[in-house]
């Protein structure tokens, strides 16, 4: 809306001329990430007390023993990261280009899900009573349609033609493979995989929202650089203009993160819950495709990965198939915490791990 | 008037039906009849004998388990048999379809329902429930009969309830006619000996069969004692029952005045001359069997079918055992060659008969009770509600009140242990529930050992089991779990490369430890080898860390279980670890296994460094070691803790505060109470 109103006045006010600077992707992203995390900052006290006195109130949870399973605390500390997002977007970007469009109905389909999800768990009390996990696929799976189609369709996709429907690994120059239509099925894959991969690392005070900052900062540098034209053939990406309104959308969301950490961090007032974790994991995947990079994942998103790696082989095939454990629990960090590390030193070091995965994952704009 | 008849599968689905159907064939000369069963059923060849015409549709059992594959074949067959049944259905035309339940029925029913829906049929509809708790198939259709019989007044709340009559289980009119005298000659049987009989419904029973032939030595060693055996001629790639009792009865060679009094026959084509002849009955719970024998006054020994749909023969045979017209013998699980199978000891059987033989009195009172639940009217209750339903009379209203309290078991698994753990808290232990239930309950944890069925785990119905071994003090069964321990039979190769073992996964052999021997404390020398064994080459952790828990609870002190134990240190998992130090300082005895201990001073898990001071200290208490053991390297322990539980200063005040709260609330509430009652 900034945007807007700038590019009007320096446009009839000659005065107003340094209102040019709104035109700077760089200097919206950073207006972008202070707004949403000032906002959060300001607003969140407010927020949380409201949550609480409206009966949304967080479980009491036994700290002294290991696990903090089963009475998780349940509340909505993911409309709180969700609003700062949108607002700082609804501010500071192009809302009308494709591009921003899809990433907010991102954010709103997730975050949507996610409540539903909240809401059937505290209103049953239990952490096993909210969607199913068939219906939570497969409503993610409709938006992962939706936006495949937008994406491959020539005269819908924000991309160049030709461009989406390539297949980039990182490390490699050139795309390694065509996928025609048989992208959108990869683009749901895409976009559930890391949806829910946020999902199930959001368990420990503080553990999800920091590396969701560091991979969303990573992808944010890449739309970056393929926005801009002499960056991009300089470091040979493709060329995707106005892609850049997503580095915008990743800046505002870091802040958004950095934000919700201030109330957030351990022992927390709140936390993001299924709302959060999903509007984050959606946006993420979302993100991933339009840059072009949905393998940078891997990397920049590693603790994800490894996280619903954990949950895989324990459930379905230590659990379900074989009958017996291979962690003390999962996912991970309930692993560490059984194995007697405290919160604090678990979430700290996932820190870490995926600011060293972050810097492994810039380096692959260099190394190709 | 045409009549179609369907529903089989078993005798207690079409010998009703057959039984109506003569009784409509004497008083309606000119009525016709179609029977509609499946191939290879009972019905297939009992039909045709009574000389009624049958004709040949597709079922299938609907699959009780959640595996697609069962299910789509199940849908695709049923399919097929829809689409029969209603061709059957629209060449026959009958007046009326009379149903029986079972799932044999379920072509006619659903094509009945389809043709109605189009506007092609017109036949009314009569079904008919045996048991007390309507069959799936009659509770899907129930909605689209015009009449529905049961036998029991509780299984009508299933339905319109005013379109339910009561008619009780009708029994073939033959059956009552017989005479004791007549019957015995008739099978060359003294008239004043005692005879038992055996059989195990219309099929045969395996383990009634094999129960029968270990308990024969002993039941046949009683002098003039005769024996009528019914074997059924059941008949697959896995049991032939003719072969195998043949065979059985040689390896026995009675000499030839014992076998004279042995009377064996596949299939008994006038059952009514064995029932008149007999004293008493070894027999399975099915309603027809059942209705029979209480018609026929006879005291039982009844051996349920384990594996029937919701249980419903145990819940037969015991409401038989509650009005004391029989005693019922449980099957219970036992291993066998690597696998659970389900069986009766012939040993006791063979006690309960003589038992029961021998103590006349009280087969007379028996007698009394079952002559007291039979039902003699209830085949003219089923005609006059056919007759009511053709004339469009409304049936006799039920008598129910509602609610009417749960008789039955949760099915679930889950919620079948929650409630037997609940039952058992509630009386405060098991030794307080009658002798009757408990059989009942620890027969449950026999069904769910025996059952192979993956339940959120591999194997987890019996691992329910297992655990209900322990929650009901069933020693009985700790061979069983020991053999399950002891189970190294492998599982498939992909398995085992994703780090399976054993058929017996990890979580049912750690269960067998943990809800099993731990909970029943029973610690004899074959239970000690055993946890040795698995806490020495058990390959999954779990295990071995319970066992060396289990071992330390035991408190048998030996050097031989020390040793085991200081071996058991080198493990490398520390959840292992930390139970066997557990285990040392309950039963270590040495004074060097400070020496052991040492080990562990700077390990790196501050869980096991905190199980060994505790160790420690235990030892010093129990005086094994002395002050200057543990003094020497104590210093050395490496005291720091990435550990932490935070206090919760304002929370802890107001949960304080809640408990002061609601104590107070309640005592001001009995207060009151109290004024009221004295003011009144």
């Amino acid at each position: 809306m900034i945007y807007y109103l700038g590019t009007y006045l320096y446009e009839t006010v000659e005065t107003l001329s340094f209102l040019r600077l709104l035109n700077s992707i760089s200097f919206r992203a950073i207006a972008g990430a202070i707004t949403a995390l000032l906002f959060i900052i300001l607003f969140g006290g407010r927020m949380i007390l409201h949550f609480y006195l409206s009966g949304q109130r967080d479980m009491p949870r036994n700290y002294a023993s290991f696990s903090t399973e089963g009475d998780s605390v349940k509340t909505y500390g993911g409309l709180l990261l969700v609003t700062g997002v949108l607002v700082s977007v609804l501010l500071w970007t192009k809302l009308h280009t494709t591009f921003v469009m899809l990433c907010i109905v991102a954010v709103l389909w997730f975050a949507a899900l996610g409540l539903v999800d909240d809401r059937l768990k505290v209103r049953h009390g239990s952490s096993d009573r909210g969607l199913s996990e068939a219906t939570k696929l497969i409503l993610q799976s409709v938006y992962g349609l939706v936006f495949g189609l937008i994406y491959v369709i020539e005269d819908l996709s924000p991309l160049p033609a030709g461009l989406p429907t390539q297949l980039y690994l990182p490390f490699l120059k050139n795309p390694i493979f065509d996928l025609s239509w048989g992208y959108i099925p990869f683009a749901i894959f895409t976009v559930i995989a890391i949806a829910n991969s946020v999902n199930i690392a959001d368990g420990i005070d503080g553990l999800a929202v920091v590396p969701v900052a560091f991979a969303i900062a990573v992808f944010g540098v890449f739309a970056y650089v393929a926005s801009h034209a002499e960056i991009s053939a300089f470091l040979i990406f493709p060329f995707i203009p106005g892609v850049g309104e997503v580095a915008i959308i990743c800046s505002a969301v870091f802040g958004a993160c950095l934000g919700f950490l201030w109330f957030n961090s351990y022992p927390a007032n709140v936390i993001m819950g299924d709302t959060g974790s999903m509007a984050l994991g959606g946006l993420l995947g979302t993100v991933a495709v339009l840059v072009k990079q949905e393998f940078l994942f891997l990397i920049a998103g590693g603790v994800f990965v490894g996280e619903a790696f954990s949950v895989l082989v324990q459930e379905k095939i230590g659990i379900k198939w074989l009958g017996r454990r291979f962690f003390q629990r999962a996912p991970i960090h309930h692993h560490f915490q059984a194995r007697g590390l405290a919160d604090t030193k678990i979430v700290i070091r996932f820190w870490i791990v995926s600011g060293i995965l972050a810097l492994c994952s810039l380096a692959t704009l260099k190394i190709r | 008037m045409k009549y179609l008849l369907t529903g089989g599968g078993t005798g207690g689905h079409v010998y009703p039906a057959l039984a109506l159907a003569d009784e409509i064939a004497r008083q309606q000369p000119s009525a016709s009849f179609l029977y509609v069963g499946l191939a290879n059923k009972l019905e297939s060849w009992i039909v045709p004998k009574r000389g009624f015409p049958i004709k040949f549709v597709r079922a299938r059992a609907c699959p009780r388990s959640a595996s697609p594959w069962a299910w789509f074949m199940f849908a695709a067959i049923l399919a097929v048999g829809i689409v029969c049944a209603c061709f059957l259905l629209l060449r026959y035309r009958p007046n009326l379809i009379i149903s029986t339940g079972g799932y044999v029925s379920a072509p006619i029913m659903f094509a009945h329902g389809i043709l109605k829906k189009i506007g092609c049929a017109r036949s009314k509809v009569f079904i008919f429930e045996p048991n007390a708790h309507p069959g799936m198939l009659n509770q899907a259709v129930g909605r689209m009969a015009d009449r529905i019989g049961v036998a029991f007044e509780q299984a009508g709340r299933w339905f319109d309830m005013r379109r339910v009559a009561v008619v009780g289980y009708p029994v073939r009119r033959e059956l009552l006619g017989s005479d004791r005298f007549a019957a015995r000659r008739k099978l060359g049987i003294p008239v004043d000996v005692p005879v038992v009989l055996a059989f195990g419904g219309s099929g045969g029973a395996r383990a009634i069969n094999q129960a029968v032939l270990e308990s024969m030595p002993y039941v046949l060693a009683r002098p003039n004692l005769h024996l009528i055996h019914i074997t059924g001629q059941y008949r697959n790639s896995h049991y032939d029952a003719v072969a195998e009792i043949e065979a059985a009865l040689e390896v026995l060679a009675f000499p030839d005045s014992v076998s004279t009094r042995y009377h064996r026959f596949t299939y008994m084509e006038t059952i009514q001359d064995a029932y008149a002849a007999a004293d008493m009955v070894i027999c399975r719970a099915g309603m027809s069997t059942l209705s029979e024998i209480c018609l026929c006054g006879l005291p039982a020994l009844i051996i349920p079918l384990p594996k029937a749909a919701e249980d419903h023969q145990a819940i037969n045979a015991r409401q038989m055992e509650s009005a004391g017209a029989a005693r019922v013998i449980y099957e219970e699980a036992v291993w066998h060659n690597g696998t659970i199978i389900s069986r009766v000891d012939g040993g006791a059987l063979s006690a309960s008969i003589l038992e029961l033989i021998d103590d006349e009195k009280q087969r007379a009172a028996m007698s009394a009770a079952a002559r007291k639940l039979g039902h003699k009217e209830s085949l003219d209750l089923m005609l006059t509600e056919v007759e009511n339903l053709m004339e469009e009379r409304r049936p006799t209203p039920l008598t129910l009140e509602f609610p009417l309290p749960a008789t039955s078991l949760p099915e679930e698994p889950n919620a079948l242990l929650r409630w037997v753990r609940k039952r058992t808290d509630d009386q405060e232990g098991v030794g307080s529930l009658e002798p009757c239930e408990l059989a009942y309950l620890r027969h449950q944890a026999d069904r769910l050992l025996v059952s192979d069925v993956w339940y959120e785990i591999p194997l987890g119905k019996r691992n329910v089991g297992i655990k209900l071994v322990g929650y009901l003090q069933y020693v009985e069964q700790v061979p069983l779990l020991l053999s399950i321990l002891r189970d190294r039979t492998k599982v498939s190769l992909l398995q085992r490369l994703f780090g399976g073992d054993y058929v017996h996964g990890g979580f049912l052999r750690r269960n067998a430890i943990e809800f099993g021997i731990r909970r029943l404390m029973v610690f004899g020398d074959e239970v000690r080898e055993a946890l040795l064994g698995a806490l020495r080459d058990d390959p999954y952790f779990e295990v071995r860390a319970m066992a060396a828990k289990a071992l330390g609870e035991s408190m048998i002190q030996s050097d031989e279980l020390e040793c085991e134990l200081v071996a058991a240190l080198d493990d490398s998992y520390p959840e292992v670890i930390i139970e066997v130090i557990g285990a040392l300082g309950a039963v270590a005895r040495r004074r060097d296994i400070v020496v052991h201990l040492q080990r562990f001073y700077l390990h790196d898990s501050w869980q096991v460094r905190r199980q060994v001071v505790a160790v420690l200290y235990c030892l010093l208490e129990r005086r094994v070691v002395v002050m200057e053991d543990v003094e020497e390297g104590a210093e050395q322990i490496l005291a720091t803790s990435p550990f932490f539980a935070p206090q919760f200063p304002l929370k802890q005040q107001l949960n304080a505060l809640a408990h002061l709260i609601g104590k107070t609330s309640t005592e001001q509430q009995n207060e009151r109470q109290l004024a009221e009652k004295q003011a009144t």
